[in-house]
């Protein structure tokens, strides 16, 4: 091998002292990190992460777009799920490269250091798997931009789950290179899932902190360091082994390695710390205009005043009437006893997607639902049961009253009666005029989760 | 079916004959003593650490099901019901790489029997070790869903090897499954069933049909043109 290069030397510098002698000037040769990158292998490796990445991401849009935190945990959940074991795969792949050139030999040969040598080979696929994650967060982040209602980008989980993919690559590289084995980087793969999954999930043990994957919710935010320390307990890890593979000195992978311990005995420590409650998450907005008032949580703010459309039936006939509670919240907390809880708006995906309500007319009869509750008396007595009906049919029906009331006209003489009855009920309150309704419906909102029947009103 | 330069140059001697197996090798000087083709060709392919890798991957399923809880909601045993089979096809696809491919082109006589007998046997295999990981819960997440993604995903093993390469034939495998298992969380509808094949539930059968044909499909494939052949550049 190294006769074959001297010749090969010496024919270029003969080449050279030709083209010299004949005045052409010599093109700059290409730097050899520029074939590394274009060509091979890591091109691929890129392209599979953003395949991946964007098909994880697209089929479930609806559960994350719209909403900025989603889309981060969203992310998030995608690059140490797929992108961590990808990475550690393909780079495993990329580090066998030499083995399977049978070029080993010819490498060593060369002027450059191993861990030049290294670099070379492991640099460019992980900044390919960065470059395939980073074009996926911004198509997702520009995704949601356009139905985003509300709260602001979270970028910094994205730039630490970044690290945490090079690492992943470089960590997998130094794998590939060690074990010759056919199958050692889809096992490296499955082991990558494995090991990140069951940390994760590792019950309420602060060991679980140490996993990239570990996260709060989507009304919780790190604090300020805790993407710090993840990218130098992950970056730390990748970078001793790195070092104690091919540098020349291998005892200064103890100063990455004492670093990522320490950073890891940090998040271990802190524990359920890492995570506190979004300050954005704890406020709500509100329409005070209607009776009862509207609130919609700060963190899709945006979405006011349709909510305010959807219950504007619903707020119109409810004008003057008193004993109401006073406002819908929409908080991370059980609403006062002078408040009802705004129906559910999150987790998206359900009866809010790509910033739009799915159903105004499910939500505004799950707002008034949400007015009277007698979800804690054992039995309800018919009467009650009745009346509460007829007040469900005049302030916001279900979409599904139709359907009940058909499924009722078919059936045997008890299910016929009770149908004739609450449809008698629903006619007097229809029937009321306006001054005579708005008083009964004080009066029954009073009583609103009473479980005693003689305590309603009479209808 | 691979010859080793030492065993070829040394006191072994490769005999293609008339009415004789082509890959069978005789050893000069032992007459009688004949290693049998399909040995020699199970050693060419690296069965026997492709079926301990199986074994193995059927043992890790049995520990992965067991910390899961599934009792409690079956579904919990999707990431097994997905990941082993994926192993599974990793290493059965790994297996179908020939480090001999000019030399294989030789022979006389066709290879697409021995591809469908290791390609069926491999698959067979992996289809009576994964299962019981999963016991009980059969219309849900249970042996009959392992079965299922087991014969799938080497299905779309084989494929990358005719397509790909043998060695490489994991990647595209792993990213569809990787992908699959993220966006089919939760989603329903028309279609799902069919590019979501790998998360349904047993009682699916549009699933069953999916990964029945993805199996024919990579399979005859393979077993019709053989893993791309490999370079040395690969």
């Amino acid at each position: 091998m190294t006769l074959v290069a001297k010749e090969a030397e010496a024919a270029e510098a003969a080449e050279a002292a030709r083209e010299a002698g004949s005045g052409k000037r010599a093109a700059p040769p290409n730097h050899p990190l520029r074939a590394e990158f274009l060509r091979g292998f890591a091109p691929w490796a890129g392209a599979a992460v953003l395949l991946t990445l964007a098909v994880g991401m697209a089929a479930a849009a609806a559960e994350w777009q719209g909403g900025w935190a989603e889309t981060r945990d969203r992310l998030h959940v995608g690059a140490q799920l797929l992108g961590v074991p990808l990475a550690l795969a393909a780079c495993c792949w990329q580090g066998g490269r030499e083995r399977r050139r049978r070029t080993g030999e010819l490498m060593s040969a060369a002027a450059r250091g191993p861990l030049a040598r290294f670099l070379a080979s492991a640099l460019p696929v992980a900044c390919w798997v960065v470059a395939g994650y980073a074009v996926a967060t911004g198509l997702a982040l520009l995704a949601t931009a356009f139905y985003a209602t509300g709260d602001r980008p979270h970028l910094v989980v994205p730039l630490t789950d970044a690290v945490a993919l090079g690492s992943a690559a470089v960590v997998g590289q130094v794998v590939g290179r060690l074990v010759p084995w056919r199958l050692t980087a889809p096992a490296l793969a499955v082991a990558g899932y494995v090991g990140v999954g069951v940390l994760a999930y590792e019950g309420t043990s602060p060991v679980r902190h140490l996993s990239p994957l570990a996260d709060g919710s989507v009304t919780d935010v790190p604090v300020w360091w805790q993407p710090l320390a993840m990218a130098a307990w992950t970056g730390g890890l990748a970078t001793a082994a790195v070092l104690a593979y091919a540098a020349r000195r291998r005892f200064t992978a103890l100063l990455p390695l004492a670093a990522a311990t320490a950073a890891g005995a940090l998040l271990v420590q802190t524990g359920d710390g890492l995570w506190h409650a979004d300050p954005l998450a704890r406020r709500q907005v509100c329409d005070t205009s209607t009776t009862p008032q509207i609130c919609v949580n700060a963190r899709y703010e945006g979405l006011l005043p349709q909510v305010t459309e959807a219950l504007s039936g619903l707020t119109g006939r409810l004008e003057g009437v008193e004993n109401l509670p006073v406002r819908f919240a929409d908080l991370p907390r059980r609403p006062k006893p002078d408040e009802a809880e705004l129906p559910m708006i999150t987790p998206i995906g359900w009866s809010v997607v790509r910033g739009r309500l799915t159903d105004p007319r499910e939500f505004a009869w799950a707002a008034g639902m949400a007015l009277y509750g007698r979800g804690e008396c054992e039995t309800t007595d018919p009467r009650v049961a009745r009346i509460d009906d007829a007040v469900e049919a005049y302030l916001a029906p279900s979409p599904l009253q139709q359907d009940f009331d058909e499924a009722d006209a078919k059936g045997g003489k008890a299910e016929r009666d009770r149908l004739k009855e609450r449809i008698e009920a629903r006619a007097r309150l229809a029937g009321m005029g306006d001054e005579e309704r708005r008083a009964w419906l004080s009066e029954y909102f009073a009583t609103a989760d009473e479980c005693d029947p003689k305590e309603v009103p009479a209808l | 079916m691979t010859v080793r330069p030492e065993e070829s140059t040394g006191a072994m001697t490769v005999r293609p004959e008339r009415g004789a197996d082509a890959m069978t090798v005789r050893p000069e000087g032992a007459a009688g003593a004949v290693t049998g083709g399909l040995l020699l060709y199970a050693r060419s392919r690296t069965l026997p650490l492709t079926v301990a890798s199986l074994a193995a991957t059927g043992a890790l399923a049995v520990w992965a099901a067991h910390g899961l809880d599934a009792y409690l909601d079956p579904s919990r045993r999707v990431p097994v019901v997905a990941l082993a089979p994926l192993l599974a096809a990793a290493a059965i696809g790994a297996s179908l790489y020939s480090a001999s491919e000019e030399l294989d082109r030789t022979a006389v006589r066709p290879w697409w029997r021995r591809r469908l007998v290791q390609l069926l046997a491999l698959t067979a295999l992996a289809a009576v070790l994964l299962p019981p990981a999963v016991l009980g819960h059969v219309s849900s997440f249970g042996p009959p869903a392992m079965i299922r993604n087991t014969l799938g995903c080497t299905g779309l093993a084989a494929a990358a090897a005719a397509l790909l390469g043998a060695r490489l034939s994991w990647l595209p495998v792993f990213g569809y499954v990787s992908a699959v298992y993220m966006g089919a969380a939760g989603v329903h509808g028309g279609v799902v069933p069919v590019w979501a094949w790998l998360v349904q539930p047993a009682g699916e059968w549009d699933g069953w049909i999916v990964a029945l044909v993805a199996f024919g499909a990579g399979g005859v494939l393979y077993v019709v043109r053989g893993a791309r052949p490999e370079g040395p550049r690969g």
